[in-house]
């Protein structure tokens, strides 16, 4: 299997996301990412920092990550993305 | 009357030639806005300033035949003890070289780990291309800057092309940074030797609103704007 990029690692993490009804336990999505605990964390904070994911507290308390608007954007313009990068073989 | 006429013709050819070319830049600058505000990905950064700095150039290259026109005189070196021709011409030759670097560092910064250190040398490079352009007023030093300037950034172009892995083929982004570069080279010709190029400048003018309307189309078809 290729090793994956950065992007692409994103578009990952954000799907697992939106395939769980936009709504995740971090400890299922660190295991679903298939990310080493240290490299998970840094996107974790990344993502966060950029505004692509959230997280809130369930009616049982639980932590739950979730999609926000820019992170469902990101999604709808992966494709775009990296055809865009490709393209200009940025 | 005539020699009156026929400045305001030369000099409206000049804004609308200008204004196009600041308008494409622009709009592949804001045309990629937000590919980088989701990814912020540095490829796309670079590329972006690029055609930021573009445009600032191309306004003072308009400035600059404005200037000209203003003073009556054809070269800008004839303003050389002019505080307004000499500002403009160190902007207009930092700009215009670090478009070229910036675009150049978006397809290699890969390759450099170091980012504040590239981005100073790119920086120093341009000022030091501006300063040898005011001190030295000489076309035969400008025609070897330029030449040299055209084949190591040519030959990076071409190296970094031929490795890149998802290379496309037919892409013909290659040939049209290399075109962008071989006009660009004649803008700056143009401002520093007018009499050398003036029989061509139409073609020159219009092979160069060719190339930016090339690679503004090609971003849009990318981003969605087409």
């Amino acid at each position: 299997m290729p090793k994956r990029g950065k992007l692409e690692i994103i578009k990952d993490i954000l799907n697992i996301i939106q395939e769980n009804h936009n709504s995740i336990r971090s400890t299922p999505l660190l295991r679903k990412s298939g990310l080493s605990s240290k490299s998970f964390y840094e996107y974790f904070q990344e993502l966060l920092k950029k505004g692509l994911i959230n997280t809130m507290q369930d009616s049982h308390d639980n932590k739950k990550v979730i999609l926000t608007a820019k992170g469902k954007e990101y999604l709808e313009k992966y494709k775009t993305i990296v055809g865009f990068i490709d393209e200009f073989e940025l | 009357m005539m020699k009156g006429k026929n400045i305001l013709s030369v000099l409206g050819l000049e804004i609308i030639y200008s204004f196009v070319i600041i308008v494409c830049s622009m709009m592949i600058y804001f045309g990629t806005k937000q590919l980088y505000e989701l990814t912020s990905h540095k490829g796309i950064k670079y590329f972006r300033l690029g055609f930021l700095f573009f445009a600032i150039a191309y306004f003072f290259r308009s400035f600059i035949k404005f200037i000209l026109f203003y003073f009556n005189v054809t070269k800008i070196l004839d303003l050389s003890t002019n505080f307004i021709g000499t500002a403009s011409l160190f902007l207009f030759m930092y700009f215009s070289s670090i478009a070229i670097f910036y675009l150049l560092y978006s397809v290699i910064w890969k390759k450099f780990k170091n980012e504040p250190v590239s981005l100073f040398f790119i920086h120093a490079a341009g000022f030091v291309i501006a300063l040898v352009s005011i001190l030295f007023r000489s076309p035969t030093v400008y025609l070897i800057l330029n030449l040299v300037l055209f084949f190591s950034v040519s030959i990076i172009f071409y190296f970094a092309h031929k490795n890149h892995k998802k290379k496309k083929k037919g892409s013909g982004l290659y040939t049209t940074y290399l075109l962008l570069l071989v006009f660009w080279i004649l803008n700056i010709l143009d401002i520093l030797v007018p009499s050398a190029l003036q029989q061509f400048q139409l073609f020159i003018y219009l092979a160069s609103i060719g190339v930016f309307l090339t690679l503004l189309y090609k971003v849009l078809k990318r981003v969605g704007g087409i």
